[in-house]
């Protein structure tokens, strides 16, 4: 097999025109970004944090009914439907008889977690969402295998969000 | 025989078979709620209808008998029609419960909505509300409102158990099934009602939430608990065993199995089990290896020693050869735990002898001696498998304790041991198999050869007697094999090696 020997023509070989250009670029930005902050486009994070949208899928939320208690009837449908498997459910009887089923262990592994959604997707009683939230970062030895107390009343949910399915209502529509 | 046309397939039935009987022997696709092949004939859920050439209504399936030349579709416009809207009234009343039913994935009211239905609601009246969370008896819950009132369970109790605790009440909308003043529904065959309920009215007290059911794959193999070997299904995953359910037999049990042998799965799992071979190390026991255990024993030498072999009718047939085989020339003892209610039989399915394999005892070693004269220290070597269904044995802590007289002792236990103070010179204390991972044959009380099939792998480090015997004969120089399935790369596999 022949070896194809490729030559740089003359004007190639001259690469200062090519630094120059680049530079030109780099100087341009700097000085465009230094009069005229505002308009620059990074951030400077931690200081500075960008607002997702609402419907980003951040962080699980467990969400509550009226009197607080989980809204999860531990149908296992999210679990089901994770592809990385990642959810945990261990369900028993609530003492309730409407309730019938509580979930007594929910637990996310979020480092499996692959935020896709599907869990949101499958839940027939809005009792998981995914929300805004995106910084889960943690220090050597955190716990990411978040609990129904990290997952439902961690505290910037303010209380837990309340879910749009409420079973009492439901029964006195008749269905 | 009679030549009859189903769904555009010529067959040929015996005289006296139901349409619904050949749909089952074509394995042709039926919907049916009420119809169940151990009970009589109800009627009442409607949706078995077929269409039958020459006649101009539409005609129930189980009810009706095959005639000459009969032409008979379930795949046409009309029946699909009729099936939806069987379907549309029995889901009148019947409650948005599937997220916690347990019925769920096994539901025949959720397949035929899957399959016929898939349409909201278009009732303007509310729906009955009825009674939820029925405590029934010790195993069984009912929830009144998903009932379908197909009356398989009154059937139940009527026909096989024949205790008639269940029946339906009120009329109309307001049926209800239920038991008299709530009296319990606490017969030994009750949790069959809980198998044959088509929907998630009556749920086993036993299984209920512990898992979704499609999590749990099922193997088909034999009910260990007592001489009858009924043929069971047991669901497990990768954690262990859920629950036992009846599996067709029409020789042996029928379509049922009785409360007790429900129970069974509850030995296999980890917690109750011992995880690992141990040997006496300086007065006390300690957790080693399997190889390690197994190297241990075969350096003992066992010429000349004088061998007792305590063995219980638990072990498969295959096994008691290997042992037989291995000790030979030893005296072999037979343990019972029962004796005099060996012969007792209810009629139905239950009898009084707990071990699945007596006979397979007492046919493959012909020299069997009565465990009342077995005495540990009479013997050089004390060989004692302790029974896997360890609950049935009144005096199993007893023999425990006689064991610690012997001088060698070779012991095989599947269930997790007390702690014992042992004045042994040397013990080996080998992990069993129970009967999801092993596979063998029982001799039931019939003598018909009963098979078990491995269903998973719960204690890994576990051995069935076979299989000891098998590595010990040839030096260690096989892989104990828990996957036989998996085939193993020669390459990797080094003599005395695991």
């Amino acid at each position: 097999m022949a070896i194809v020997v490729k030559r740089i023509n003359a004007n190639r070989q001259w690469y200062l025109w090519g630094i120059l250009s680049g530079m030109g670029f780099t100087f341009g930005k700097m000085f465009k970004n230094l009069f005229n902050k505002k308009k620059m486009p990074t951030l400077n994070y931690p200081e500075e944090k960008y607002e997702y949208g609402p419907r980003f899928k951040g962080s699980h939320i467990l969400t509550v009914k009226k009197d607080g208690s989980l809204r999860c009837t531990a149908c296992m449908l999210c679990a089901t439907n994770c592809p990385a498997d990642c959810i945990t459910i261990v369900a028993s009887e609530h003492e309730d008889p409407e309730v019938e089923k509580y979930p007594i262990n929910y637990e996310i592994d979020v480092l499996r977690c692959v935020y896709c959604g599907f869990c949101e997707e499958a839940c027939p009683v809005d009792a998981i969402r995914m929300g805004p939230e995106w910084q889960t970062a943690g220090a050597n030895g955190s716990n990411f295998s978040y609990d129904i107390k990290e997952l439902a009343r961690r505290p910037a949910l303010k209380g837990g969000i309340e879910s749009r399915l409420d079973d009492k209502e439901r029964h006195s529509q008749g269905i | 025989m009679l030549k009859c046309t189903i769904n555009g397939k010529e067959v040929e039935v015996k005289e006296g078979t139901t349409i619904i009987e050949a749909y089952k022997e074509m394995q042709e696709d039926i919907a049916h709620y009420c119809w169940h092949p151990g009970l009589s004939i109800a009627g009442v859920c409607r949706l078995c209808v077929v269409e039958i050439e020459g006649n101009p209504r539409l005609q129930i399936a189980c009810n009706t008998e095959v005639r000459d030349g009969m032409v008979i579709s379930n795949v046409s416009d009309k029946v699909e029609e009729a099936v939806r809207w069987g379907l549309d009234f029995h889901l009148i009343n019947h409650p948005l419960d599937c997220p916690i039913c347990d019925q769920a994935g096994e539901c025949g009211l959720q397949e035929q909505y899957m399959k016929y239905g898939q349409y909201d609601s278009s009732m303007a009246e509310n729906k009955v509300k009825k009674r939820k969370v029925v405590d029934l008896g010790p195993k069984i819950v009912l929830d009144a409102e998903r009932c379908i009132l197909c009356s398989r369970c009154v059937r139940f109790t009527e026909e096989i158990s024949k205790t008639n605790e269940l029946g339906i009440f009120n009329r109309g909308d307001h049926s209800m099934i239920g038991t008299v003043k709530d009296k319990p529904l606490d017969n030994d065959y009750s949790v069959n009602t809980v198998d044959i309920c088509p929907v998630g009215a009556l749920t086993s007290k036993d299984f209920r939430f512990q898992q979704r059911v499609w999590y749990l794959e099922n193997t088909a193999t034999t009910c260990p608990g007592c001489s009858t070997g009924c043929s069971v299904s047991v669901y497990h995953n990768k954690e262990g065993a859920y629950r036992v359910k009846p599996r067709e037999d029409k020789e042996n049990n029928g379509y049922w199995m009785c409360d007790e042998g429900r129970n069974v799965y509850k030995f296999v799992n980890k917690e109750a089990r011992l995880l690992s071979a141990k040997t006496l190390n300086s007065g006390k026991l300690s957790s080693v290896r399997l190889a390690q255990a197994l190297e241990d024993f075969t350096s003992f030498n066992r010429e000349g020693k004088k061998v007792g072999v305590l063995l219980t009718g638990q072990n498969t047939t295959e096994e008691y050869k290997a042992i037989l085989e291995m000790f030979a020339g030893a005296d072999f003892f037979h343990w019972k735990n029962n004796e005099e209610k060996f012969n007792d039989f209810d009629g139905l399915l239950k009898r009084g002898d707990k071990n699945p394999n007596t006979n397979g005892l007492i046919e493959t070693i012909s020299n069997l001696k009565d465990a009342k004269s077995f005495n540990a220290s009479n013997y050089d070597l004390t060989v004692a498998v302790m029974p896997e269904n360890f609950l049935v044995y009144e005096d199993y802590n007893e023999k425990l304790e006689s064991l610690k007289a012997s001088k060698n002792l070779l012991l095989f236990s599947a269930a997790k041991l007390p702690k014992m103070e042992l004045k042994t010179e040397n013990t080996w204390v080998f992990p069993l198999k129970t009967f999801v991972e092993k596979e063998g044959s029982y001799l039931n009380h019939a003598k018909t050869e009963r098979r078990i099939q491995k269903a998973t792998s719960i204690v890994t480090e576990a051995v069935a007697l076979n299989e000891f015997a098998a590595a010990v004969s040839r030096g260690l120089k096989i892989n104990i094999n828990h996957h036989e399935s998996r085939k193993q790369n020669e390459f990797t596999n080094i003599p005395g090696q695991y």
